[in-house]
Parts: C-alpha cells; structure tokens; sequence
C-alpha cells in the first residue's frame, strides 16, 4: 500500500522472483552467464545503494524478498513469474514448485503462476493439467526463448502452442504473461519478435497476454499490436528502470504506451530482485512527465492514471476485490508486521 | 615480426584511417556506430594485420547482430589502404567462438552456425536499414516542426531544400526563407541512408517519402511522423539500455579510446 496525502494507492507487483542462481545450481557456463547479464542490468539502471554484491544476488533468500517487497517495497500482491532455465541451472531457477512454498505461507499476498512448453507435446499438456490440479496457478509466465535440447526457442503460434492455450482457456486459467524482452534465437530472425502474440491474442480472445517488457526492443511492433488486440497488455518491467538513470526515455516510452494503448492496459512490474519495487514507486509517484511530451503526445500521468498502472489493473486482470483483499491483508503476518507494535 | 616490416604509412594517419572505417560500422537495431557506442575494446596493429577486440553490452547479445557488426568490421578495415588482414575478436560472448571463426575466415552466418541459423543475415540488414531509415527522418522532421514548419509545407520540400554548410544544415522554406534545421549531421545521415536504400537522389525529387520513396501525402505526413517517432523511440531506448549495460559491464576496465567522437561522419562529409 502506498500512502500519498491520505490517499491510498493498492500496489500489485506484476513481476517478481525469487530466484536460486549458486553456482552448485549452475548445470554449465551459461548458468553463470545468465545471472551476470541480469546482475548488469541491476547495477546499470539501479540507484547506487540498491546495487547488491553478486554473491547476494545469486540467492537473497525469502526473507529478503518479503522485507524488498512488502514491508519496504509497498507492495500488496506480488506476481511470482516462474522461470525454469533448466537447461542453465539444474533445478531450475525459479520453478512453480519452489515459488509455491511463498504461496503456501501468505497465500493472498502472491499469484502464483506457472508455465508450459510446447515443445513437450501430448506430454506438456499432461503437465500442463496436473499443475492446474495441484497447484493454485492463476496464470502462466511463458518464456518463448527458453532453450531445450537444442532447440532455441518456440512461437506462440505454433500449433503445439495453440493445442496448450486452447487448455488454458478449457482450465479456466486467463492471464498469459509473455517474456519479450532481450532473447536470442532464432539466430537469423529479428530476434525480438512479438509477431506471434498478435495471432494468438486474435485466436484466444478469452485469454489475456501482458506482453512483459513491453516487447521493449520492438517497441514499436507491440504498440501496433497492443492497438489491436482488446486483450493485450503491457508489463512495464525493465521498462520501469529507465526511470532513475533514463527518465526522459522512460517519460517517453510512458507516453507512447499511453497514446497507443490507454492507462487501462499498463501494468507495473520491478522484475524484482533485478530492481527494488521500492525506489521504482517513490520515483514513479514523483514522476512528471515533462511538459513538451505532454504536449506532444496528448497525455498526461495523474495519480489516478498511477494508481491503475501500480495495481487497479492487475487488480481487474486477476479478479481482486480490493477492499476486500485489504481487509484480509492487515491481518496476515505481513499486514501486523507493517501496522508495527 | 613488426620490426621487420615497417608500416607503409605513418602510425597517426594510419590509426585516424583505422577509426575512420570503424566508425561506419553501425549497431544495426541502435543505427549508431560501433565506435561511438563504446563497443570496440581495443585494436591492433601488425604490419598491415588488424586485431580487432569488440565488446558487446551483453553476453546473450543475439549472434545475427554480433554476426553482422564483426563481419562488416572486418570488411571495412580491409578497405583501407595498407591493411591485409583483419582479425575480429569477441570478448565475453556465449558464442564468441563460433562467431570468430566464422567471420574471421569469410564464411556466411549460415555457415557458421550449421543447422542453427535459417538462412542469411540479408534479411535481417533490410530490415535495419529501413528502421535506421525511419529514425533518421523522424528525427529531421522533428527538428523541422520545432522550427514551425508545418506538415504541409514539409511535404513540399525537395532534396535541393535541405543543404549542408560547414557544421550545419539548413532548409528552404516554400516562401524562400533558408532556416537552420541542425547539425550537419543531421542531413547527411539522412542523405546517405536515402542513398543506401536506394532512393532517389536528384535535387528536385521530394525529400520526405516513405521506405518505398513514395511520396507521402500532406494529409498523412504527421500520422507517418508519429508511427516513425515510435520506431525512433524504440532504436532509442534500445541503445540507451545497451550502452547503459556496456557500462557497469566496463566499470572496473578503461575504455583503449575514449575520445573517438571527434572522427563522426559530418567531418568525414566535409
């Protein structure tokens, strides 16, 4: 919950992660290459004392992650993206099964998703429903660059893909988060390619895609799409941690989305433990877009356009009564952890 | 075996040529040079053998694009005058191996990385080339609407209105009136990304036509300038990201040269 002049503003956090990267969790070279390239990313865009030592960085551990999050961060419900990696590291990096033991201990305070490969086949939807049985998943954090024994990565639009999302719509589960950021193969292609989401979101008009990172280096074509497809969303993870070292590019990726898309479709996310929830919401509550964008581009960033950004979406997304889920949430552990002695 | 051969030429003109060349290989997705970017870590000289070492923002830094920027290092260098042999290191890049081995021995992408990569990187150039495209007149026609041009008038203007003097460019307007649009630069990187897609260059052909070169229609001209603002925007936050990355990737290592600025392409122009 963030306070500002007696307003409250109800914050999700739409893409976090509790990730284990020791090295005796490292199955080759690309396991320590992985985890380099994010702890880059931190020590780029991250305000000087937010910058962790690389070996913390590897594994915070659960306690850290509910101080980061929720005691400092302000956050009220925090998306557990899992990301498995187990061609890098040998027991995944951050599987449904291992962010399921935070769901277990404050069940209304993360959303729990899983994923599928399509790449499995008959398999993969096997598993598919086995984890919609055994556990409370409510999304799905699809990760189309993963590498798997050789192959470097699928399309939403495969048929494979499309038999899976034809499940998830049968199972009842609707948001589909999709990684668009940086990826690597296809080696020849535009190698970030949002294509694929434009013809699974017209042929699954009862899924949801937040499209996380907004596609960030194909910007353009995600806002296209995004203009299109009623159901496409943006994640603003990375894209957020422009906001301290970058905040003219961030003020205008900002406005962008909001002249392509509207302030009903943006959803926050820190990408935590890459970036702080914390200092990205005291600078995005301060944040001004500066007057010749506004200009420019016919929008403006109140705190009412914020207050959706930072939660009410993601509230609407996951079917979150507010109120209600407020209530309950001064009275878990976290909740009289924060109101204090 | 240096001392056996000198070099043909002085070393300072030499390594001013050097970076010359460096300085045209573009990033393709950023649409900047290499060199301005920070990504060229150190270079070389033997004889007339130039070692390269390129350092890219990240380690997962897509194979095509390193592909791409050491291949046309490798073939710019061998352009200039004296040199007979370049060699193109990657520091720090999953697939720096692979990536050396094939650009230093003239093989195609495809063929170096059998079974892994589709076809050629051709497509991919294209593609790159007309996005660089779009950045480029997004950013000319911003700086005209900042002059208060309107987008009726732009789209009256022809290649002979926008012309290079000394460090700036300057426009003719309709009524007659000649403005200063910007740095030199600012033209001539558009004039030679028209010419680089084939466009056409005679002095009374219109100045601001769409990737086809067809003209764009006064009526739609700011509709194409916004949809070109987010291509920019996009490049833009790329290279911002990228350079921001290479940074705290450099942090503990000095920079071989660090005031390559001064070599950029309006210099070279004039």
């Amino acid at each position: 919950m963030y306070h500002d002049n007696g307003r409250t503003l109800f914050v999700v956090d739409g893409h976090i992660h509790l990730w284990d990267a020791r090295p005796e969790n490292h199955r080759n070279e690309y396991g320590e290459g992985f985890i380099r390239c994010f702890h880059d990313y931190q020590t780029a865009l991250s305000p000087a004392e937010h910058i962790w030592p690389f070996e913390k960085f590897c594994c915070y551990g659960k306690e850290t992650l509910i101080n980061d999050v929720f005691l400092e961060g302000y956050v009220d419900i925090g998306i557990l993206n899992s990301t498995y990696l187990y061609d890098f590291y040998r027991n995944g990096f951050n599987t449904h099964q291992q962010n399921n033991v935070l769901k277990q201990e404050y069940p209304d305070r993360f959303i729990l998703n899983g994923s599928f490969d399509p790449r499995e086949e008959e398999a993969g939807l096997d598993k598919l429903r086995q984890m919609a049985e055994e556990y409370p998943v409510q999304g799905l954090k699809l990760y189309t660059a993963e590498w798997r024994d050789g192959s470097r990565g699928w399309s939403l639009n495969d048929p494979w893909s499309y038999r899976h999302l034809e499940l998830c719509d049968e199972l009842g589960i609707r948001n589909i988060h999709v990684h668009k950021g940086p990826t690597i193969y296809p080696f020849n292609r535009d190698a970030f390619d949002v294509h694929d989401v434009d013809h699974a979101a017209t042929d699954f008009p009862d899924l949801n895609f937040i499209v996380e990172h907004v596609g960030l280096p194909r910007l353009e074509d995600f806002c296209w799409i995004a203009t299109q497809e009623r159901n496409v969303y943006a994640g603003l993870s990375v894209a957020m941690a422009f906001i301290y070292r970058r905040p003219r590019y961030f003020a205008e990726i900002l406005a962008n989305l909001l002249f392509w898309l509207n302030e009903d479709k943006i959803l926050f996310g820190s990408d935590y433990a890459i970036w702080k929830p914390k200092w990205l919401i005291d600078k995005f509550i301060e944040f001004e877009l500066p007057e010749d964008i506004q200009q420019e581009y016919g929008v403006d960033v109140t705190l009412d356009v914020k207050r959706k950004i930072l939660g009410a979406n993601a509230a609407r997304l996951y079917g979150i009564d507010i109120p209600a889920r407020q209530k309950l949430l001064q009275e878990d552990e976290i909740g009289v952890r924060l109101a204090g002695p | 075996m240096g001392d056996a051969q000198p070099p043909a030429f002085p070393v300072d003109r030499h390594r001013k040529v050097l970076l010359e060349r460096l300085d045209a290989v573009l990033d393709p997705e950023i649409d900047e040079s290499i060199l301005k970017l920070g990504f060229v870590n150190s270079i070389q000289t033997d004889a007339g053998h130039i070692t390269v070492e390129l350092h890219l923002p990240t380690y997962w830094c897509s194979p095509g694009f390193c592909y791409m920027m050491a291949e046309d290092t490798r073939r710019e260098l061998l352009k200039a005058a004296g040199v007979t042999d370049v060699t193109v290191r990657l520091k720090d890049h999953f697939a720096s191996q692979a990536v050396e081995a094939g650009v230093n021995s003239g093989k195609t992408f495809s063929e170096a990385f059998p079974g892994e990569a589709l076809g050629d990187l051709d497509e991919m150039r294209r593609t790159f080339l007309r996005k660089g495209y779009l950045k480029r007149q997004e950013q000319l026609m911003r700086n005209f609407v900042q002059l208060g041009l309107s987008f009726e008038e732009m789209s009256q203007l022809r290649n002979e209105d926008l012309t290079i003097q000394r460090e700036f460019c300057r426009v003719r307007r309709p009524t007659g009136q000649l403005s200063r649009v910007g740095p030199a630069e600012l033209a001539a990187r558009f004039f030679q990304r028209r010419e680089e897609m084939g466009h056409c260059s005679s002095p009374t052909a219109a100045l601001l036509t769409d990737l086809e070169d067809k003209v764009i229609p006064p009526d739609q001209l700011e509709e194409y300038f916004v949809n070109a603002r987010t291509v920019r925007l996009s490049l833009e936050a790329n290279g911002s990201l990228c350079t921001a990355m290479l940074q705290s990737r450099k942090a503990v290592e000095r920079r071989v040269f660090v005031n390559l600025g001064s070599y950029s392409h309006h210099e070279r122009e004039s």
